[in-house]
């Protein structure tokens, strides 16, 4: 039997091109592997070989949707392979986001099998786990042999069309799809069995974990802004200049409130962003980029806001666990109330 | 490891040959200390850099082991590592430094 | 964060580049910006029409917090 075909998509980090600078990459495609795929194919053995890498900036894929995707679906159809491989894209939100979306792309234009890899917390993992199969890793790339080591075999067995068992057993995210089969046991005695278990304080576990729902309702529009005091919120790590609180550039473990008053425009002088998973230079050359403060001050000023809140508070989103960002909103959430605000612009990059 | 110094240690490897090239971390935690120690040896575990694949198997020792410290003037190190000694986790560090060299080193001394 | 600010009974309004994201993670009022190492700017353009720009830009999320909505609305 031949070799099985497979075309890899890696980011512009993983193809050793550069960091943040170069995450504008246009998408180009190479004959054979690069980076990673040299690990996926030693795992393949002699079952698979990656034919050909596609590498994208992973700015220019979120920024340019619809181009991106086409782009890269017509050199995938060049090469005609059983499969498609993106990433593993770990806790890295723009590549994730980038490799569900593509691999999702590639499944329903091309009809051919994908995998991606990526951490839970991934955005892209609750975007896609739907609808691609994705396989859980750790969150960084020094998971990356282990990632493989998981991806490769459950690759061939999709190449292969052969049988695919449950999420748990084969190491991918629970994608909500409920099959049906049949029992040993029927249903009552099985729900009967988990009852006597959970009131005997024994192990058991549930057949359909209930789904997250975690929607907010928005709150009521503001009747008349010219009256309110609105506060600015980011996630885009801005931070006075010289980052006093030492803020991390990824996995923030903490957020920062800071004064405003008095300052009509955020300069290079006084401001600059702490977040490391982006290109900095343009938030550290002007601030207000990011976090819009001359605008505010100028519709204050103009009266059409009632008031520009003295503090505004940052940290930096860049792999910063859910449960931190949601502890940090809560916390301030209440000061700002305390504090008379009645709205709030959240930035992010 | 960066690109930038993952590309100098290949470089002087390749000047110099691998039996004459010792690289000295100094990551703070045993867990950097580890893939740094890793990508010298085994070869990038992430596959992004230019030793990516590649087995250097070099020699490689964390500062705060006593391998180092052994071979350097007391005062000099006193000096200049002796406030971190007191502030890292060094006897992670020696596991993990020592893990990495039993299993990918190419010299045994 | 935006869920939290929500939560505590403030009106939030995400201004952010990859909108999918924000749709996800649950954002009710949204506008788009320019792109991520510059949401709110752009320096391909002169300061003045920068600054244009982005008070576009804020006027729109001004407009969003001013607008009741009904679950989720990206303000284009």
């Amino acid at each position: 039997m031949s070799k099985i075909r497979i075309v890899h998509y890696i980011n512009q980090f993983f193809a050793g091109i550069g960091g943040e600078e170069k995450a504008d990459y246009k998408p180009e495609i190479r004959e054979g592997i690069v980076g990673p795929g040299m690990e996926f194919n030693k795992k393949f053995g002699d079952e698979a070989e990656i034919v050909a890498t596609i590498i994208c900036g992973d700015s220019y894929f979120n920024e340019n949707l619809d181009e991106a995707k086409a782009k890269v679906i017509d050199m995938v159809k060049e090469y005609n392979p059983d499969l498609f491989i993106a990433g593993p894209a770990f806790n890295a939100g723009r590549y994730g986001v980038a490799c569900g979306t593509i691999a999702n792309a590639v499944k329903e234009e091309l009809n051919i099998p994908v995998l991606t890899g990526m951490y839970e917390e991934n955005p892209g993992a609750d975007m896609f786990k739907k609808d691609v199969y994705i396989m859980e890793t750790k969150n960084s790339a020094a998971g990356m042999r282990k990632a493989i080591k998981t991806m490769a075999p459950f690759a061939i067995k999709l190449a292969k069309g052969e049988e695919i068992g449950g999420p748990k057993e084969e190491g991918y995210m629970a994608r909500g799809i409920r099959k049906n089969y049949f029992a040993d046991k029927r249903g009552s005695a099985r729900a009967v069995d988990m009852l006597i278990n959970k009131l005997n304080k024994k192990k058991f576990e549930t057949e359909f974990p209930m789904p997250n729902f975690d929607r907010v309702d928005p709150n009521p529009a503001i009747k008349d802004i010219t009256k309110s005091k609105i506060a600015l919120v980011t996630s885009g790590g801005i931070v006075p200049k010289g980052n006093p609180d030492h803020i991390e550039s990824s996995s923030a473990s903490k957020y920062g409130k800071y004064d405003i008053q008095g300052f009509n425009d955020l300069t290079s002088e006084t401001h600059e962003t702490a977040h490391g998973g982006y290109d900095p230079v343009y938030a550290n050359e002007d601030a207000d980029r990011v976090l819009p403060v001359d605008v505010l001050r100028d519709l204050e000023k103009e009266g059409k806001i009632g008031e520009l809140h003295r503090y505004f508070y940052t940290t930096t989103g860049n792999g910063t666990a859910v449960a931190s960002s949601k502890a940090f909103a809560e916390e301030f959430a209440k000061e700002l109330i305390a504090d008379g605000v009645e709205a709030v612009i959240l930035t992010s990059t | 490891m960066d690109l930038e110094n993952q590309k100098r240690v290949k470089d002087i490897t390749e000047k110099h040959g691998a039996e004459n090239v010792i690289v000295v971390l100094g990551a703070a935690e045993a867990e950097a200390a580890g893939l740094a120690a890793e990508t010298v040896t085994a070869g990038d575990p992430t596959f992004a850099g230019p030793l990516a694949g590649v087995q250097l198997g070099l020699r490689v020792y964390h500062a705060v082991e006593p391998q180092f410290k052994g071979e350097v003037d007391a005062d000099v190190y006193e000096d200049q590592i002796g406030m971190m000694e007191m502030v890292l986790e060094v006897d992670e560090i020696i596991e993990e430094m020592t893990d990495i060299r039993e299993e990918f080193c190419k010299f045994n001394d | 964060m935006v869920k939290e600010i929500e939560r505590a009974g403030l009106p939030v309004v995400h201004m952010c580049t990859v909108v999918p994201i924000s749709l996800t993670v649950g954002a009710n009022r949204i506008v788009p910006t320019i792109a991520i190492p510059h949401p709110l700017g752009n320096p391909s353009l002169d300061m003045d029409e920068e600054k244009s720009l982005r008070r576009n830009l804020v006027e729109k999320a001004l407009k969003a917090l001013e607008t009741e909505v009904d679950g989720q609305k990206v303000f284009e």
